[in-house]
């Protein structure tokens, strides 16, 4: 089941060699109609049974023997909603191109079918070797969506993008098989199974350094302050379905990352160095609000709000309580799926006026109320407004952070009015000051939300509502995961430390 | 057993150089519009030796009076000599017809350095080994130098053979003082001769030379000045064949001398070995960093990977109980092979950049290769991202062999060293993919070579990078079985 799910997009890319590049129309067809095979696979977890064991379709076979390499894929609560938001915005991701993608099309789908396998990988992939590999498949794709079909500073963006992820997963790289022969030095057969390696004892020193390695790797995933520099330039030169797959999924494989292997694999770890994340955390939230505020382009604002809102992921994921790591892993789906809406909403208007400038907007309520409406939609799921997904997401975290301490939490309080300045100023900006004469030029063919983008938006307007006023099945989907990390990270922390291993 | 009998132990040597006779002949009778018979009969020549290759898998047997062993580690290298053969083979006429370079001739002197690499792969004594090496090293100077009109292929030449029979003279004197000091040049005996508490001045000579003479040949910092000049002038294909074969050849020399005959010392020789490995690693990629040349570039990260191989060394060197040697044994073996197949066939697509001949392989003549040979630049993009290490290519598990074998031995410094050097090769072979996909092609875009022999080659090394680096798991038991030879 979980393999119909990774591999329905590889199957898609296999049929597209067949098909000819210059056939548009049936190469989106046909990646179009893979992305929705997986996603209507993915569909099938809703059943996952929460009452049952933790890991649930699993399916388990050899691979390389000589290392105990498995190909073991599994999925529990978090898996669940997060493969499901991968389907989902892949598949919007992969609508919302049907228009602006004119060149290279047969390139592009298939760039966007091997990014869904990797990222769906990643998030099923319940052999830490097998991880790896996903983690960097999903690595390229985006590097080349974002090289071939980005903006004037494309190459630069691009390969800073994957230079700093690349020297992060390496160094995970290293930590993984380190981990993997401490295990195995204790008489244990060789394996990389996550099951079997969690709940090891590991000696400090070995704890510590494996832990910085796998933070670097996710910290520049995710991406925390001061790692995240890649991220405002990757995302205004990437096309705009590459930015809602960036913010939407790919900084979720970071979040995903921390949760499910840094804090159950290195508890003790996580906990002695949980003072010092949880500060780069506030320092996230902080400076992402209050760049956010000044930024004149449009993608750049919702890329450094960004930064923000996963620093509310980090925040509750470190303060080791229920409320906080079930909001971390809400926050994440609700930023998913607001910020991915978001800048599908930005690409609206890009494709008409080729400018994001904020100052070269004005007055468009005027003019495209629908789109106004949408706009102002998700601008208030991002700020956190009641009712919609964002907030369910930061009030648990908050209230996670308050248990642990409360000057945390009051910082972490702050940026959420900052987060409404900036999102509400520039939303009044572009929506109801006068027209700016910049957009006047562009006034008599603007056009609102047409058939397809509502199409594309649909899902998304459907999940924001839905999450915002019933969060409940979620957070019982989570639970389990939420009590095992807690499981895990009580009593630990650091004594001391011996020799490496 | 008789001389006669240890014959069949000899079965890929002695068909080797059947064909490379064979060869000479059917040159002298083939006019010049037929001589590209000879490419489909070195092919099938060298499938019969691969072929006799799995015919002396598991024999294990030393003859001739000690100076020559057939066992499992030999027959890999030579397996793998056998590959490299073959893709030269398949790569070069098409870069050597449009240049008037006479295709018998370079049959003729690649398949000899091929046997020069059996020789070396097998030899149990010390001056087996040098006639080993020496048969390997001389036709790649005359290869290196064949393009005769050709200014830089001479610089390159000369270079080559005057740096490189120095080194092998340095090595020959290491020899002598290791003869000296232990009264034999049997590998076995040798090792077995108790050298360990002995370290002092003789050893230290020996060692010094048989050091430097030995990462000369696997073109290690700092012996490596003739590498660059040597690569880029050599005909590119054959650049190709010089960056693996020999290092192959030369790996086979560094595992016979240090990991067998000197693996008693070998916490002696460590030390030197991490600084050279070290510096290998970082200096060929900051410098790779700086080329414009594609061809030069690979030369120089050729370098790069030389460091990450010798990890492998170094992780063996270390480690504490037999198992941990031999997975740095097998970590070098895996990653000399994986290397062989996506180099080669790297040099290869810059060659086929290069049927005009007034071409240089500059990173300009793959600008816009995404949209003029959709094929050709897929495979380079697998390629270059083989040689990063990204998976799931050969490149990657290779990477990733030599690192668990450092970890495991201890080494988890040069395993992160070697980490951050690979994100950094990332920048410049990533370099290649953003010209070939993310720039539009030169007014005057550099006419492509699509001769089927050099395509279906590039066809099968691309097939072997993927699914080597997919399922590794056949090639590594044998490789297990093939380390365990020096147990």
């Amino acid at each position: 089941m979980l393999s119909l799910i990774v591999f329905m997009p590889l199957v898609g890319v296999l049929l597209l060699l067949f098909v000819p590049g210059s056939n548009h129309r049936a190469v989106r067809w046909v990646a179009l109609l893979a992305a929705l095979a997986s996603l209507a696979f993915s569909l099938i977890l809703l059943g996952y049974d929460t009452g049952g064991s933790e890991f649930q379709y699993r399916e388990d076979l050899a691979w390389i023997d000589a290392f105990g390499m498995r190909y073991t894929l599994g999925v529990d609560g978090l898996s669940v909603v997060l493969v499901l938001l991968t389907t989902v915005l892949s598949v919007v991701a992969m609508f919302y191109s049907w228009e602006p993608i004119q060149t290279r099309v047969k390139e592009y789908y298939i760039s966007l079918l091997l990014l869904m396998v990797g990222m769906l990988g990643v998030f099923v992939a319940l052999d830490l070797f097998l991880f790896y590999v996903f983690w960097e498949i999903s690595l390229f794709p985006m590097y080349v969506i974002i090289g071939v079909w980005g903006g004037p500073r494309r190459i630069y963006a691009t390969v800073k993008f994957v230079l700093y992820t690349l020297v992060g997963s390496l160094l995970m790289l290293v930590a993984i098989l380190a981990v993997a022969i401490a295990h195995a030095a204790s008489g244990q057969p060789f394996t990389f199974s996550y099951e079997a390696l969690r709940g090891f004892a590991y000696a400090d020193t070995l704890q510590a350094l494996a832990f910085v390695a796998f933070f670097l790797a996710f910290a520049i995933k995710v991406p925390m302050w001061p790692f995240h520099t890649w991220l405002p330039d990757a995302h205004v030169e990437a096309p705009t379905a590459g930015s809602i797959i960036l913010a939407g999924v790919m900084l979720k494989l970071g979040g995903y990352g921390f949760l499910r292997f840094s804090l159950p694999l290195l508890p003790d770890a996580a906990v002695s160095f949980a003072p010092i994340v949880i500060g780069l955390a506030i320092i996230a939230i902080i400076y992402g609000g209050l760049v956010a505020m000044v930024q004149p382009d449009l993608k750049k604002l919702v890329a450094y709000s960004s930064v923000s809102h996963m620093g509310f992921v980090m925040l509750g994921a470190f303060v080791f309580n229920e409320q906080g790591l079930q909001g971390a892993i809400y926050q994440m789906i609700s930023h998913g799926i607001t910020t991915g809406a978001l800048f599908l909403l930005v690409g609206i208007i890009y494709e008409q006026t080729h400018d994001r400038l904020i100052a070269h907007m004005g007055g468009l309520n005027a003019r495209v109320p629908r789109y106004a409406a949408m706009f102002g939609l998700f601008t208030f799921a991002s700020i956190g407004l009641p009712g919609l997904s964002g907030f369910v997401g930061e009030f648990l975290v908050i209230l996670g952070a308050f248990r642990a301490n409360g000057f945390i939490a009051a910082a972490a309080m702050v940026v959420v009015i900052i987060s409404a300045v900036y999102m509400l100023w520039m939303f009044q900006r572009v929506f109801f000051t006068v027209p700016s004469d910049w957009m006047r030029q562009f006034w008599p063919t603007l056009r609102d939300i047409n058939r397809n983008e509502w199409i594309a938006l649909a899902p998304l307007i459907v999940l924001v509502v839905a999450l915002g006023v019933y969060p409940g099945p979620v957070l019982e989907i989570i639970a389990g995961p939420v009590d095992r990390i807690i499981d895990a990270v009580n009593g630990a922390g650091l004594t001391g430390f011996g020799p490496l291993w | 057993m008789t001389y006669v009998d240890d014959l069949v132990t000899l079965l890929p040597e002695l068909l080797l150089a059947f064909l490379i006779l064979g060869i000479i002949t059917t040159d002298l009778f083939l006019s010049r519009p037929n001589k590209w018979l000879l490419t489909p009969l070195a092919v099938g020549g060298l499938v019969l030796v691969g072929a006799a290759c799995v015919a002396v898998w598991d024999i294990n047997e030393t003859v001739y009076a000690g100076f020559y062993r057939v066992d499992d580690l030999s027959v890999f290298f030579k397996a793998s000599t056998v590959v490299i053969g073959i893709l030269s083979v398949l790569f070069a006429p098409a870069y050597l017809v449009v240049r008037r370079i006479p295709l018998g001739e370079f049959h003729m002197i690649l398949l000899s350095a091929l046997l020069g690499m059996f020789i070396l792969a097998s030899s149990s004594d010390l001056i087996t080994l040098f006639l080993g090496l020496e048969l390997m090293t001389m036709p790649s100077y005359l290869l290196t130098g064949l393009h005769k009109t050709d200014r830089y292929s001479n610089e390159g030449g000369l270079k080559y053979f005057l740096l490189g029979s120095f080194a092998s003279a340095i090595v020959l004197f290491g020899i002598s003082w290791l003869y000296g000091i232990t009264g034999t040049t049997n590998i076995a005996e040798i090792a077995a001769s108790g050298l360990e508490g002995r370290m002092g001045g003789p050893l230290l000579v020996a060692l010094g030379f048989l050091v430097v003479g030995s990462t000369f040949k696997i073109a290690a910092v700092p012996f490596h000045y003739w590498t660059p000049d040597a690569y880029q002038g050599a005909p590119t294909p054959i650049t190709g064949f010089l960056s693996v074969g020999p290092k192959l050849g030369a790996f086979a020399l560094l595992v016979r001398v240090f990991a067998e005959a000197l693996a008693p010392i070998r916490a002696d020789w460590l030390g030197i070995f991490l600084v050279l490995t070290v510096l290998t690693m970082t200096v060929g990629n900051v410098v790779a960093l700086t080329q414009v040349n594609v061809k030069r570039m690979l030369a120089y990260s050729s370098i790069a990977h030389t460091g990450y191989i010798m990890v492998g060394l170094a992780a063996f060197a270390n480690a504490t109980d037999a198992d941990g040697a031999a997975q740095g044994i097998e970590s070098v073996l895996f990653y000399v092979l994986g290397y062989a197949v996506m180099n080669i066939a790297a040099f290869a697509v810059v060659g086929m950049l290069q049927r005009d001949t007034r071409r240089f392989g500059g990173l300009n003549s793959f600008a816009g290769l995404g949209s003029r040979s959709p094929a050709r630049a897929a495979a380079m993009g697998v390629l270059m991202l083989s040689l990063t290490g990204i998976p799931p290519t050969v490149g990657f598990f290779a990477k990733l062999y030599v690192l668990l074998a450092a970890v495991d031995a201890g080494l988890a410094w040069l395993a992160v060293i070697l980490v951050l050097n690979a994100a950094m090769a990332a920048f410049y072979y990533l370099r290649v993919v953003v010209y070939m996909y993310m720039r539009d092609p030169e007014d005057d875009p550099a006419p492509l070579d699509t001769s089927p022999f050099g395509t279906v080659a590039l066809a099968l090394s691309v097939a072997g990078v993927v699914i080597l680096g997919l399922f590794p798991g056949a090639v590594l038991s044998l490789i297990e079985v093939s380390a365990a030879s020096l147990f």
